[in-house]
């Protein structure tokens, strides 16, 4: 302890050199708290995902006759069935992109973990224009509980002749980590029946409860193989799957991992050329720190040392910004924009000190290895 | 003037060797910075060269009014007739109008890696090649109209599990064999095309998605749009294939590059720091040299020069390293993405850019170095050590 302020004047000793490598190492934190963040978000949507949950969708895009519900109940494995509507429209502006799940009522049964209570479900199944929407859409939107909210579905008819859909807002839920850009739920049976007769009776989609995980994508294909001949042919895919990072058909992990390795590396380059260049501008103070009688490893101890305080400084402030501008997020962005928010965990701000000590111990490398060759009586004499 | 500068940056750039490790600072970051902003760039860019290329502005597309997208466009039969003889639609050696009644279907598709996905089947006319000369069917054969088979673009079969010629496809009316694989030099490389009646069929549709036409001339647009706007039987409207695509492809492809633009710019800005780093240090290292020109009767303005021409030098160098690195692991190869395969490109635009972003990052870096070299008092730095 009694060394700290040795290597205090050490780093001071440049106060501009410290400044400006700090700020570099900031910014990369800065991007290395974004992209693993964005990975614990990743993580975070796997594993919150249910493998029993089955997505049942039409296979070449056409609506659903619901009555397929009933159907695909009846197939062994399947515990419960729920159907949905997609709300598609925007509102006010034709860029504010607005997205509805209009739900049966059976859907809780499917949705056991989504974070509403069962008096919140009632509230849907109960109120036909209402909805229940998370914490990040009523922020976009500035929604409250009360709050009508108009949007307009040009490509979905309403029988009266408009594509404007009053509805007005019941509740206010948690978000979850799958919906980064926040939900909206209402009543399917408002939106089925306010649409013309030929249109009704049509789901989006399903989704299916499975009795066991493990034999969740077996009953997927059975539910396949019982509508292979229909007029509607589906396809299915367990919650499980179509949440994995990868499901874009880019590994967005190793991409973000990628971005965040080459930010270190370019900030493990800036510092060991500013450690070495502290080494060799002080060898000859290291030299007399060990005449004095400094042990090796001590002298060691304070270059490191050195190295390892803009590094793991710059570690926690860079990543303290991303999760500053993490939070900033959802207002910068409109929701549906498809961009998932990074998650600050514990894990993140781990890795983000871990690295800093690799850095730090990686960019002094070099520098300790030449104090440990170093000739005393050289180093004395080249001053 | 020019003179001096040429000399006073000859002997910067002489004893670079010296500061060799601190001047790869500017050039790593560099690297990083314009590396990553490339590669980040590359699928936006593929993007928009895949839509780009799709579009030609000899062609027009007609789609129902308001519609954004072709499945949500809808054209039934009658009104697909009423538009292929609408004026400003060029005409083939029959006398027969070059327009094609188009249809989409999405068909569900495997993904090498495993995962499900979805492209688009079109179902195309007779005349869809007419339209479309750049299609061409480089192995197999073009399916047969009125038959339940089908074509694949290269970029689908290379992406996508069990799209060979001879495999089969299921469609809902059955399985569908692919007879032919073509290539568009586009988008639609990553999709697949058939009969559009026999798609219909398959997909129990009653209407087509859009109608594409050839222009009689560049400008024969209007005269097309006007008569399609004023006939009431029709609620449809035309639009440049090329702007169709470019409005298309933009939303999406903007966003993409505005990520890259702002991970590139995090990295920049710690590049930025770390290249006036090693710029203060290399003035202060060389201060006596700085220093010794002065009393020999450079100027100030040539010796700052010199030093933001040295960073300009490092970071140009370094973004160039970064755009190779890119261009060589990234550029050309295939990506599906969403429902498409694309090309990921690194352009020659693209790399301009890099090289802009580092000059800036450069004259932003260097500045107060270069200052400070020039201002610092010519006999207190002869005597400093």
């Amino acid at each position: 302890m009694k060394f700290l302020p040795l290597i205090w004047s050490a780093i001071m000793r440049k106060p501009a050199r410290a400044v400006l490598t700090l700020l570099s190492v900031v910014m990369a934190f800065t991007l290395f708290g974004l992209t693993i963040g964005l990975n614990a978000t990743f993580n975070a949507i796997e594993q919150t995902s249910r493998a029993d949950r089955i997505f049942v969708n039409p296979r070449f895009g056409e609506p659903l006759p619901i009555a397929m519900g009933r159907q695909v109940v009846a197939i062994p494995g399947v515990a419960q069935v729920g159907a949905i509507g997609a709300l598609f429209g925007y509102h006010q502006e034709k860029k504010n992109n607005v997205f509805v799940m209009m739900v049966d009522d059976n859907l809780r049964k499917v949705r056991p973990d989504w974070p509403l209570s069962a008096a919140q479900w009632d509230m849907i199944a109960h109120n036909r224009t209402g909805i229940v929407i998370s914490r990040i859409t009523a922020t976009r939107w500035h929604l409250n509980t009360g709050s009508d909210f108009v949007l307009a579905a040009p490509s979905i008819p309403k029988a009266d002749g408009t594509s404007s859909w009053n509805l007005h807002v019941l509740a206010v839920v948690d978000d979850l980590p799958a919906w980064g850009n926040g939900f909206m739920m209402g009543n399917f049976d408002y939106f089925d029946k306010a649409r013309p007769v030929a249109d009704q009776g049509k789901a989006d989609w399903f989704e299916a409860l499975a009795n066991d995980p493990d034999q969740a994508a077996e009953v997927g294909k059975r539910i396949v193989a019982r509508f292979a001949n229909s007029a509607t042919p589906l396809q299915t895919i367990t919650e499980k799957a179509a949440y994995q990072s990868s499901g874009s058909g880019l590994d967005l992990m190793a991409v973000t991992r990628g971005v965040a390795v080459i930010g270190l590396c370019m900030i493990l380059f800036l510092s060991a050329n500013v450690i070495a260049q502290s080494v060799r501008e002080r060898f000859a103070e290291f030299a007399t720190l060990k005449t004095i009688g400094f042990s090796d490893p001590a002298v060691l101890a304070l270059v490191v040392l050195e190295a390892a305080v803009p590094c793991v400084l710059g570690a926690l402030l860079g990543v303290g910004v991303a999760a500053a501008f993490a939070k900033l997020m959802p207002r910068l962005f409109p929701p549906g924009f498809g961009i998932p928010v990074p998650t600050m965990t514990p894990m993140v701000f781990a890795w983000a000190l871990l690295s800093a000590i690799i850095v730090a111990l990686g960019s002094s490398a070099l520098p300790v290895l030449r104090l440990k060759r170093m000739d005393i009586a050289t180093a004395l004499a080249r001053r | 003037m020019i003179r001096q500068i040429f000399i006073v940056s000859a002997l910067n750039f002489r004893n670079l060797r010296q500061r060799f490790w601190q001047s790869m600072v500017i050039v790593v970051g560099l690297a990083a910075t314009v590396g990553v902003l490339l590669s980040m760039n590359s699928l936006s860019e593929g993007m928009l060269k895949g839509y780009l290329k799709a579009g030609d502005p000899g062609r027009a597309i007609v789609v129902s009014v308001g519609a954004t997208s072709e499945p949500a466009s809808h054209i039934t039969r009658d009104m697909a007739k009423l538009i292929s003889v609408a004026p400003g639609i060029a005409k083939d050696a029959d006398g027969a109008p070059l327009a094609d009644f188009g249809i989409n279907a999405t068909l569900p598709v495997v993904r090498n890696d495993g995962s499900s996905s979805n492209t688009t089947m079109r179902g195309v006319g007779p005349r869809a090649l007419k339209i479309r000369p750049e299609i061409k069917i480089v192995s197999g054969r073009m399916f047969r109209s009125g038959q339940r088979e089908m074509v694949v673009g290269i970029s689908a079969q290379a992406q996508y599990r069990d799209m060979k010629i001879g495999d089969n496809v299921a469609m809902p009316d059955g399985n569908w064999p692919i007879v032919g694989a073509y290539t568009s030099g586009d988008v639609l490389e990553g999709q697949v095309l058939g009969d559009a009646d026999t798609v219909m069929t398959a997909t129990h549709k009653k209407n087509f998605n859009s109608v594409l036409v050839r222009l009689e001339s560049y400008n024969s647009l209007s005269t097309l749009k006007n008569a399609l706007t004023s006939n009431p039987a029709l609620a449809v409207t035309a639009e440049r294939h090329n702007d169709w695509y470019k409005r298309f492809s933009a939303g999406f492809s903007g966003f993409l590059t505005a990520i890259a633009y702002v991970i590139g710019g995090i990295l920049a800005v710690g590049a930025l720091f770390g290249c006036l780093n090693t710029m203060y240090a290399a003035v202060s290292t060389r201060g006596r040299e700085i220093a010794t020109l002065r009393a020999l009767g450079f100027g100030a303005f040539p010796v700052a020069v010199s030093v933001m021409l040295e960073a300009i030098l490092l970071s140009v160098a370094g973004a160039l390293l970064g755009a190779a690195i890119a261009w060589l692991l990234f550029d050309g190869r295939q990506q599906p993405f969403g429902n498409n395969v694309y090309h990921l490109t690194i352009s020659p635009a693209g790399i301009g850019l890099g090289v802009v972003w580092a000059c800036v990052v450069a004259l932003l870096g260097g500045l107060l170095p270069s200052i400070q070299a020039a201002r610092r008092p010519v006999a207190e730095a002869l005597r400093a050590t």
